[in-house]
């Protein structure tokens, strides 16, 4: 084994030119490949997060039936215990209790209806990003008893920066028109219309007080490890829950983004085999060459006592030599790629806007992040294409009958 | 019993809608330790003779038995592994693996075995030194002369002791000073350690150093004479 592998590492070196060039076209095919498996994961990434690090959160526990009409009465109280529960499994990784309101949002001369959530500033920087996508003022903390962050559309609208006043009207739960003053602490941009155009966060007791829901919440949002694996962690912490409360994952919130997912995963998958289709048929064509070319070698193997099965391994080995070491070197090269776009990245915002899809936003950057199946995926299967594309050269060299193959020049 | 025994040997080949008959009913012994050359002119036979003694290839008819083995009887894994201990091949045009450095080329039958290394090397150190090509190990066949190609291709037929080393028009390709060099060596090799050497060759030179002259002609036997070798 050890001269048949000696045999095959040295074979592969023997035509130099040609095997850089095939060597060059997988480095090319598995850094690109991994680099724009890479940035579409970015762009998931990002989807993804827009909506559930922005608003939804990875799974949400609400009562039952609440999620269809968003009924103000369907609300529940945060027990403390089970919040801490809720804390303490291994997958959370932050909660936050939330009271949700609608009503009209005014300045000046303005008015504009919005959707109001009343948060804990604290708890919700642990499940949304809001706070860091502020373009004016500073996020409150959980002092402030009437500070609002709104969106930039909104703000825009109502001509109001950091500092100005706002007036909140809503139907309060004792039938009442409830109503009060917030202040503009801060403005944040999402790039997600909706967000932009319509939410407003405001402490949760000064909301409970205007809807005559004290100590009531809507919702309670939680941030997990992996957010592909909330639908599971749905189900695991449901258990957690008294009866009548229900945990949503994001993927129920929004089936159309579930769906982009998957697709994704499908897209990969044919993008992969396109690609490698290429390079499959231009390793194959150079190790179907270097075996022509030395079918009189071949034809001498044999007779100095190696067996066909000898012969087919060694053009295995070469083959899967060069699918090896294009697979390593495509690796750095994807991964120095990848760094550079993960790290620095590329803004599109000159030249386009947020695009919304799938319920989610899509930012005007390339930038990838580094999942470990975008790397390993194209790299066994270029090594399995590399074996593929050698199996024909194989099996013909391995049928070559000595005495024909000694005459050939 | 003979070391080779070829009985009423034929071997045809199909060319287009014909059949060309290369060897007809061609019968033959030979003893072990023997230097003979199979001569002829082109077109004769002898390398079709050569390589069915070598199991390169089959009789269309007859019967082939070299040291004990009746090659009918054997299966291809069998014929390559006899082969590989049994048979050493020298070809006209060397044909030494490029990609592997002398002593490489050399203890190939002897890896392929799963001889030990430290064993590997004492043997090929010791055929170098016979061979006048000591020192020439790690060089490449390019690096090399044509002499010194065919002498690390000797080196490689002989290391692993085989029963008969077939020598297919092994001085073709060398000058007449060279390859008077290297049929002495090989007839030394005979005489000092027994090897059975069987050429095919039309070269005087080669026939001129042979005990046994066996000719052939349009794949007959022609006549088969001893013969004081020079």
């Amino acid at each position: 084994m050890t001269m048949l592998l000696r045999l095959a590492s040295r074979n592969l070196w023997r035509n130099r030119r040609r095997t850089l060039l095939t060597l060059s076209a997988m480095v090319v095919s598995l850094a690109l490949l991994t680099l724009s498996l890479g940035v579409f994961s970015g762009m998931l990434v990002d989807i993804l997060s827009s909506t559930t690090e922005q608003y939804h959160g990875h799974l949400v526990i609400n009562a039952s039936g609440y999620l269809d009409d968003r009924d103000m009465y369907k609300n529940f109280t945060a027990d403390p215990e089970l919040l801490q529960a809720l804390q303490q499994d291994k997958a959370v990784r932050g909660v936050s209790e939330r009271l949700r309101g609608f009503g009209l949002v005014s300045h000046a001369e303005s008015s504009y209806p919005a959707e109001l959530l009343g948060i804990r500033p604290e708890h919700e920087k642990s499940v949304t990003k809001l706070h860091t996508q502020l373009i004016a003022g500073i996020f409150p903390t959980d002092t402030d008893s009437a500070g609002a962050v709104l969106g930039s559309s909104l703000a825009q609208k109502l001509g109001v920066s950091p500092g100005d006043e706002l007036i909140f009207v809503t139907q309060a739960a004792d039938g009442s028109i409830g109503n009060d003053l917030l202040t503009v602490r801060a403005i944040f941009r999402t790039g997600h219309t909706g967000h932009d155009n319509g939410l407003v966060l405001v402490p949760q007791q000064w909301l409970q007080e205007v809807m005559a829901l004290k100590g009531k919440v809507h919702e309670v949002a939680l941030a997990v490890e992996d957010p592909l694996l909330a639908a599971e962690d749905a189900k695991r912490l449901a258990t957690l829950l008294p009866a009548g409360l229900i945990a949503t994952d994001w993927g129920e919130l929004m089936p159309e983004m579930r769906e982009a997912i998957a697709s994704f995963d499908v897209s990969r998958f044919i993008f992969v085999i396109i690609l490698y289709f290429a390079t499959g048929l231009g390793i194959l064509n150079t190790i179907f060459m270097s075996v022509m070319e030395r079918s009189r070698e071949f034809g001498i193997l044999m007779a100095l006592g190696l067996r066909p099965r000898q012969i087919r391994l060694i053009v295995l080995l070469e083959s899967l030599l060069l699918g090896m070491l294009g697979t390593i070197l495509g690796l750095v090269v994807g991964l120095l790629l990848s760094s550079y776009m993960s790290l620095v990245g590329f803004d599109l915002s000159a030249w386009i806007t947020p695009v919304s899809y799938a319920g989610g936003t899509i930012q005007p950057r390339l930038r990838a992040i580094f999942e470990l199946r975008n790397f390993i995926d194209p790299a066994y299967m270029l090594l399995l294409v590399s074996l593929l594309a050698g199996f024909l050269p194989a099996r013909r060299a391995a049928k070559l009958q000595p005495v024909a193959a000694i005459r050939e020049d | 019993m003979s070391l080779i025994s070829l009985n009423n040997l034929s071997k045809t080949y199909p060319l287009g809608s014909q059949k060309i008959a290369a060897v007809q009913g061609l019968t033959l012994e030979i003893q072990a330790g023997e230097f003979a050359v199979l001569a002829g002119p082109s077109g004769s036979g002898k390398t079709t003779v050569l390589n069915i003694v070598g199991a390169l290839d089959t009789p269309t008819e007859g019967s082939v038995n070299v040291d004990g083995n009746d090659y009918s009887e054997m299966n291809p894994k069998e014929l390559a592994d006899f082969r590989l201990r049994r048979i050493g091949f020298i070809f006209q045009s060397y044909n030494l693996i490029p990609v592997l450095t002398a002593a490489e080329n050399a203890e190939f039958t002897l890896m392929l075995q799963g001889m030990s290394t430290l064993k590997r090397r004492k043997i090929i150190s010791g055929i170098f030194g016979e061979l006048g090509i000591e020192g020439l190990e790690d060089r490449r066949p390019n690096d090399l002369s044509g002499g010194q190609q065919q002498r690390v291709a000797i080196a490689r037929a002989i290391a692993p002791q085989p029963a008969v080393v077939l020598a297919d028009e092994p001085t073709a390709n060398l000058d007449s000073s060279t390859a008077e060099d290297l049929l002495q060596l090989m007839r030394r090799l005979n005489q000092e350690k027994g090897t059975t050497f069987l050429f095919s060759s039309h070269d005087p030179l080669v026939i001129a150093h042979a005990e046994r002259v066996i000719s052939l002609r349009d794949g007959r036997l022609e006549s088969d004479i001893q013969q004081e070798a020079g």
